[in-house]
C-alpha cells in the first residue's frame, strides 16, 4: 500500500476548514454587515471550483482512510453546490444577525463533515465525518433561538444521537467480527455464514443510516425538525445532511456488505415503497408548506432507496444496458436523482423562507402556512415563478432535473425485472402531483392576500441560480449522468 | 422551402409566448405574429409536401442524451400533417376569438402560444422521449388557463384534469420504458426512436407477445383517456364546464386530437402484432362512445356541457374508424379528427359567445337570441348544422367515410345502432339550437346585440373552412389516405434509416 501525500487533491476540505477557524477568530474582533457571509461565500466557490477541477483518479491518503475517487468529488460537488445556495440566501436572511459568524462557521463545518464523508473509506473516518457533520448542524437547528427551534434542535439531536449509537455498534460488530475497519478488507471478509451476529450488525447499520436518510419508520424526527428549523437550515437538512447519509449507506451497504445483497435488497424495496407512498400519503393533508415539503422530502428518500434495490437485486449480473450493467445503471440513476433533489430542495425551502419572512414581518402566525401563497404570482413574481420550477421538477414533469432523475430510477427498477416498484413508484409519482398543485393553484390562481412585497437580493439569486442548475441539469443530462456513472463504477 | 421548417415552427410561438408574459398591453400582437408564422410555415410545408409516399419529410434529428438514447427526432408524415395544419389554424383563430381578453393577458396569451408549441411537438415528435415531454408540456397551460380563467369550480376542475391526464400519461410512459428497456436489453442498443421501437413489437424475438399485449394496454389507455372515450371521459365535462372559452376550444380542437394522433403513429401500427380481440375492444368502445355521448349530451342543461359530450361522441367515430380496418375508415376517422377540430371550434365559440352576451348557458333559460343577433345566428346554426353532418360539411363527409368503410368489415347490427346514435345526435343539436336561438324572445334579451366583430371574424373564417372541406375534402384527404393505406394493410412499419431520410 502506498501512502501519497498529495494533499492538493484535499484541497477544498483543507480551504474550508482553515476558513472557518479563521472566522471563528474574525468574528470575535469584526462585526461588519456581512463580511462573515461574503467570505464563506468565496471560500465555497473556490471549494467548488477546486472539486471540479481535481484529478479523480483515486489517490488515498491517511494510511488509507480517506479517498479521492468520482464518487466523493460528485457528492462533494452536491454538499458544496447547496451551501453555496444556502449561504446566498443567508447574505439576506442573517444580514444584520449579532452572530452570523457563527452560522457561517457551523455551515462551512458542517459541509467539511459531509466531505469526509463522502472521501472516508475507512468506518472511523466515515463516523467522524458523520458526527462533525450532525454536531454543526445540531446547533443550527437552534439558530434562530424561538422556541419551536428549540424543540426541533432538541428532537434532532436526541434522534441524531440515538441513530450514532445504533450505528457506531453496527460498525463496532462488523470490526469485531472481521477485525478490520476499512471497508474494502470488510467486503473480502464477509460472508454469508458469519451468522445471526452479522444480521444484527447489518441491522443496526441500516437503522442507523435510516434516520438520516429518512426512510420510514425511522423518519419520524424529519418533518418536526425540518419544520421547526430556521428554513435555511431547513434546506441545508434536507439537500445536504440527508445526501450523506446516503453516500455512506451507498459505501457500507454496497461496499462491505454486498455479500448480504439477498438480504437486505428486500428489505429496501420494502422499505423504499412504504417511505415514499407514507411521504406522499401524509404530504396531502399539510397546511404548512415547510412540513408539506418535508414529507415530499420523505417520499423522495424512498425514490433514491430504488437505488439500493436496484443495485442488490442485479449486483454481479452480466445484464447489460446499452454496454453498461444494470446495477451501475441504476445506481447512477440514484446519484443523479440525488444531484437533482438536492438543488430543487433547497430552491424550493429557499422560497418557503422568502414567504416566511414576509408572513412574519406582517403579523401573521404560522408563517409557513399555504395561506400566505395566496396571489404570490403578483405579490412576487419571481419567487412564485421560481417555486413553480421547482414544484413541477419535484412532481416529475418535463423537462426538468426532477423529471430525468425519476425517469432514471424508474426506468432502472423496470429494467431490473421490479416492474412492481415502479408502478408503485409512478403512481405514487401521480399521487404527489396533488399537493404540489395546490401550491401552484394558491400562486397563480387565488386573490392576493396583501400589496406586492420586496425580494431580497439574496434570495433572488440564490433562486435563481437554482432555477437555472435545475433546468440546466436537465438540458445537460449526458454530462452529468457521465458524472454519475463514473462515480457508480467506482463503488462497483 | 425552408430548412428546419419544424422546430422553427415549435420555437417561434415558443420564443413568442415568453415575449408575450413580459409583454404587457403588447401581448396579443405578440400572440397574432407568433401564431401567425408558424400558420405560414405549415401552409409553406403543405406545398412542399410529397402527397404520394408515406415516407417521413422534413425530418431533423440531432443527438439529446447519447447514453440514453435520447435523440431530438421531429419529421411529419400523411398523418401528422393534417392535424398541424388544424393547430395552427385553430391557434390563430382562438389568439383572434380572445382578442378581448382584459384580465391578465399577458399570460393569458404566453399560455395559448405555449399550448401550441406543446401540441405542435406532439404531432411532430418522432422520438418517444420527446413525444411524452411535449405531451406533458400541453398539460401545463391548460391547466392554468382552467385555474386562472375558469368558472365557478375552477379549483376543482383544474386539479383534476391534471391529475386524471397526468396519470395516464404515465401509463402510458411505463409502457415506453417497457418498449424501450425490452429493445437494448436484447440488442443492446438503447434508443426511444419511436419509429424502430414500434417497428422491433414485430420481432417475437424481443417482444413476446404477452408483453406486447401488456404494452398495448398501456398505451392505449394513455390516448383513450385524452380521447376521451367511453368510460374514461368523466374529466372532460368538468374541465370543459369550468374552462374558459378559449381553454374549451384548444382542449376540444387540439387538445383530443393527440389521442386520436397516438391511435394512428403508436396504436394501430403495433396492432397486427396485439391479440385480436383488441380490434373488437377498439371498434366496441368507439360505438359505446358515440351512442352513450349523443345520449349524454341529449340529457344536459347547459348548452357547454352539451357541446363537451357532443366531443365524447364524435371522437368516438375516430376509436371506430381506427377499429374497423378498412382503408376508407381510417381515411374517415382520420378526417373526423380534422373535421371535429374545425367544427367544435365554432360550437364552443358559440357556446362562450352566448355566456358573456346572455350572462347564461342554461339552454332553458335562453330563448330567441336570433333575433337580437342575427350574424351571429347564422355562424352558431352553420356549425351546429355541421356538428350533426349536414351534407355539403366536412363533418358530413368524414363521418360517412367512416361509416361507409366500417360497413365492409363490421357486423351489420353495429350500424344500426350508430344510426340510431345519429338519431340523437340531430335531435339534440337541434332542440338546443330550437331553444336558444329560435322562437320568440324573451324580454330580459331584448338589449342583446352581436357579439364583437373579432369574435365573428374567427368563427366566421372557421364556418368557411368547414364548407371548404365538405366540397373540397379531397384537398386533406388524399394524404390521409396515403397514410392510412399501410396502416390497414398491416404492413411493416419503416424506420427513418429505412425510408432513408436520415
Amino acid at each position: 500500500m502506498t501512502i501519497e501525500f498529495n494533499l492538493s487533491l484535499l484541497s477544498a476540505e483543507i480551504l474550508l476548514t482553515g476558513l472557518a477557524l479563521l472566522m471563528i477568530v474574525l468574528g470575535v474582533f469584526l462585526k461588519s454587515k456581512n463580511l462573515m457571509g461574503y467570505l464563506s461565500l468565496v471560500g465555497l466557490i473556490v471549494s467548488l471550483f477546486l472539486v471540479m477541477t481535481v484529478d479523480q483518479t483515486k489517490g488515498s491518503f491517511f494510511y488509507g482512510t480517506v479517498q479521492v475517487d468520482a464518487l466523493s468529488q460528485f457528492f462533494k460537488l452536491v454538499f458544496v453546490s447547496v451551501s453555496i445556495l444556502v449561504v446566498m440566501a443567508g447574505l439576506s436572511k442573517y444580514k444584520d444577525h449579532p452572530a452570523q459568524d457563527e452560522f457561517y462557521v457551523l455551515l462551512l463545518l458542517a459541509t467539511v463533515g459531509m466531505m469526509v464523508v463522502s472521501s472516508s473509506v475507512d468506518l472511523v473516518t466515515l463516523f467522524i465525518g458523520f458526527e462533525l457533520a450532525s454536531l454543526s448542524t445540531y446547533a443550527m437547528a437552534a439558530f434562530d433561538k424561538e422556541k419551536q427551534n428549540l424543540e426541533a434542535a432538541m428532537k434532532y439531536f436526541i434522534f441524531g444521537s440515538v441513530s450514532s449509537a445504533l450505528m457506531l455498534f453496527g460498525f463496532s460488530l462488523l470490526y469485531g467480527l472481521t477485525g478490520t475497519t476499512r471497508i474494502a478488507d470488510i467486503a473480502s471478509v464477509v460472508a454469508e455464514d458469519m451468522g445471526p451476529a452479522l444480521l444484527i450488525a447489518l441491522l443496526f447499520v441500516i437503522a442507523g443510516f435510516g434516520f438520516k436518510m429518512a426512510l420510514v419508520p425511522f423518519h419520524m424526527w424529519a418533518p418536526d425538525t425540518y419544520q421547526g428549523s430556521p428554513t435555511l437550515v431547513t434546506a441545508f437538512l434536507a439537500a445536504g445532511s440527508k445526501k450523506m447519509g446516503f453516500v455512506a449507506a451507498f459505501k457500507v451497504l454496497l461496499v462491505a456488505l454486498l455479500a448480504l445483497r439477498m438480504e437486505w435488497y428486500l428489505i429496501f424495496a420494502v422499505l423504499a415503497a412504504i417511505t415514499m407512498s407514507l411521504g406522499n400519503l401524509v404530504a396531502i393533508w399539510q397546511n404548512n408548506v415547510k412540513r408539506m415539503l418535508a414529507y415530499s422530502s420523505v417520499a423522495y428518500a424512498g425514490y433514491i432507496a430504488i437505488a439500493f434495490v436496484v443495485v442488490g437485486a442485479t449486483a454481479g449480473q452480466p445484464d447489460l444496458v446499452n454496454g453498461v450493467p444494470i446495477a451501475i445503471y441504476g445506481l447512477a440513476g440514484g446519484l443523479f436523482l440525488i444531484l437533482a433533489h438536492a438543488f430543487m430542495k433547497t430552491g424550493a425551502f429557499i422560497v418557503t423562507a422568502v414567504v416566511g419572512d414576509m408572513a412574519s414581518s406582517e403579523g401573521k402566525d404560522n408563517p409557513d402556512g399555504i395561506e400566505h401563497y395566496a396571489g404570490l404570482g403578483r405579490r412576487a413574481p419571481i419567487t412564485a415563478f421560481c417555486m413553480l420550477i421547482f414544484v413541477f421538477s419535484l412532481s416529475g414533469i418535463p423537462i426538468t432535473a426532477g423529471f430525468m432523475g425519476k425517469l432514471l430510477v424508474f426506468g432502472s427498477a423496470i429494467s431490473a425485472g421490479l416492474v412492481w416498484l415502479a408502478v408503485v413508484a409512478v403512481l405514487n409519482s401521480a399521487l404527489s402531483l396533488y399537493y404540489y398543485l395546490r401550491i401552484i393553484m394558491y400562486m397563480y390562481v387565488k386573490e392576493p392576500a396583501g400589496g406586492k412585497i420586496s425580494e431580497p437580493k439574496g434570495y433572488v439569486l440564490s433562486m435563481v441560480v437554482t432555477v437555472l442548475a435545475v433546468v440546466g441539469i436537465a438540458f445537460c443530462t449526458e454530462t452529468f449522468f457521465q458524472l454519475a456513472q463514473r462515480a457508480a463504477e467506482v463503488l462497483l | 422551402m425552408i430548412s428546419n421548417a419544424i422546430s422553427l415552427m415549435i420555437a417561434i410561438p415558443l420564443i413568442a409566448a415568453i415575449l408575450a408574459f413580459f409583454g404587457g398591453k403588447a401581448a396579443k400582437y405578440l400572440a397574432l405574429i407568433g401564431s401567425l408564422i408558424p400558420l405560414v410555415i405549415s401552409l409553406q410545408m403543405y406545398q412542399a409536401f410529397d402527397k404520394t409516399t408515406t415516407a417521413m419529410q422534413f425530418v431533423e434529428s440531432y443527438d439529446w442524451v447519447p447514453s440514453l438514447g435520447i435523440k431530438y427526432t421531429v419529421g411529419v408524415d400523411g398523418i401528422g400533417m393534417p392535424l398541424i395544419l388544424l393547430s395552427t389554424i385553430v391557434s390563430i383563430l382562438v389568439v383572434i376569438y380572445s382578442w378581448g381578453e382584459g384580465k391578465r393577458s399577458n399570460q393569458f396569451f404566453a399560455l395559448l402560444l405555449l399550448n401550441e408549441v406543446g401540441v405542435l411537438g406532439v404531432f411532430t415528435a418522432l422520438d418517444f422521449f420527446l413525444f411524452y415531454i411535449f405531451w406533458e408540456v400541453v398539460l401545463i397551460p391548460m391547466f392554468f388557463l382552467i385555474g386562472i380563467w375558469g368558472g365557478p369550480r375552477k379549483d376543482y376542475a383544474a386539479i383534476k384534469f391534471f391529475i386524471y391526464t397526468h396519470v395516464a400519461s404515465l401509463i402510458m410512459l411505463l409502457a415506453i420504458f417497457s418498449l424501450y428497456f425490452v429493445y437494448s436489453a436484447s440488442t443492446g442498443i438503447r434508443t426511444f426512436d419511436m419509429l424502430t421501437l414500434i417497428q422491433a413489437t414485430s420481432d417475437s424475438a424481443i417482444f413476446s407477445p404477452s408483453l406486447v399485449n401488456l404494452i398495448f394496454l398501456g398505451l392505449i389507455f394513455g390516448f383513450l383517456v385524452k380521447m376521451p372515450a367511453v368510460p374514461f371521459h368523466t374529466w372532460l365535462p368538468d374541465a370543459h364546464v369550468e374552462a374558459p372559452t378559449a381553454g374549451s376550444v384548444l382542449l376540444a380542437a387540439l387538445l383530443l386530437k393527440m389521442g386520436g394522433y397516438g391511435l394512428f403513429r403508436v396504436i394501430m401500427p403495433i396492432l397486427p402484432n396485439a391479440s385480436d380481440k383488441y380490434i373488437t375492444l377498439m371498434a366496441v368502445i368507439g360505438v359505446v362512445s358515440i351512442v352513450y355521448g349523443a345520449f349524454l349530451a341529449l340529457s344536459q342543461k347547459d348548452l357547454k356541457k352539451m357541446v363537451a359530450y357532443s366531443s365524447v361522441s364524435h371522437m368516438g367515430y375516430v376509436l371506430l374508424g381506427a377499429g374497423a380496418l378498412s382503408v376508407l375508415s381510417v381515411q374517415g376517422a382520420m378526417f373526423q379528427q380534422f373535421s371535429h377540430g374545425l367544427i367544435t371550434c365554432v360550437l364552443f365559440m358559440s357556446a362562450g359567445t352566448i355566456q358573456h352576451t346572455a350572462g347564461t348557458r342554461i339552454i332553458s333559460d335562453l330563448g330567441g337570441l336570433a333575433d337580437r343577433m342575427p350574424k351571429f345566428a347564422v355562424l352558431m346554426l352553420a356549425g351546429f348544422m355541421a356538428s350533426l353532418g349536414l351534407p355539403g360539411m366536412c363533418g358530413f363527409v368524414a363521418e360517412a367515410l367512416v361509416l361507409v368503410g366500417s360497413y365492409e368489415n363490421l357486423p351489420i347490427y353495429t350500424l344500426i345502432v350508430i344510426f340510431g346514435g345519429i338519431v340523437v345526435t340531430a335531435g339534440y343539436h337541434l332542440w338546443a339550437m330550437q331553444k336558444a336561438m329560435f322562437g320568440p324572445i324573451l324580454k330580459k334579451y331584448l338589449d342583446l346585440k352581436d357579439p364583437h366583430v373579432y369574435e365573428l371574424l374567427s368563427m366566421s373564417i372557421l364556418v368557411l373552412l368547414i364548407i371548404y372541406f365538405g366540397v373540397q375534402p379531397g384537398t386533406i384527404t388524399d394524404i390521409m389516405g396515403v397514410a392510412a393505406e399501410p396502416l390497414v394493410s398491416f404492413k411493416p412499419v419503416m424506420t427513418l434509416a429505412q425510408m432513408g431520410v436520415i
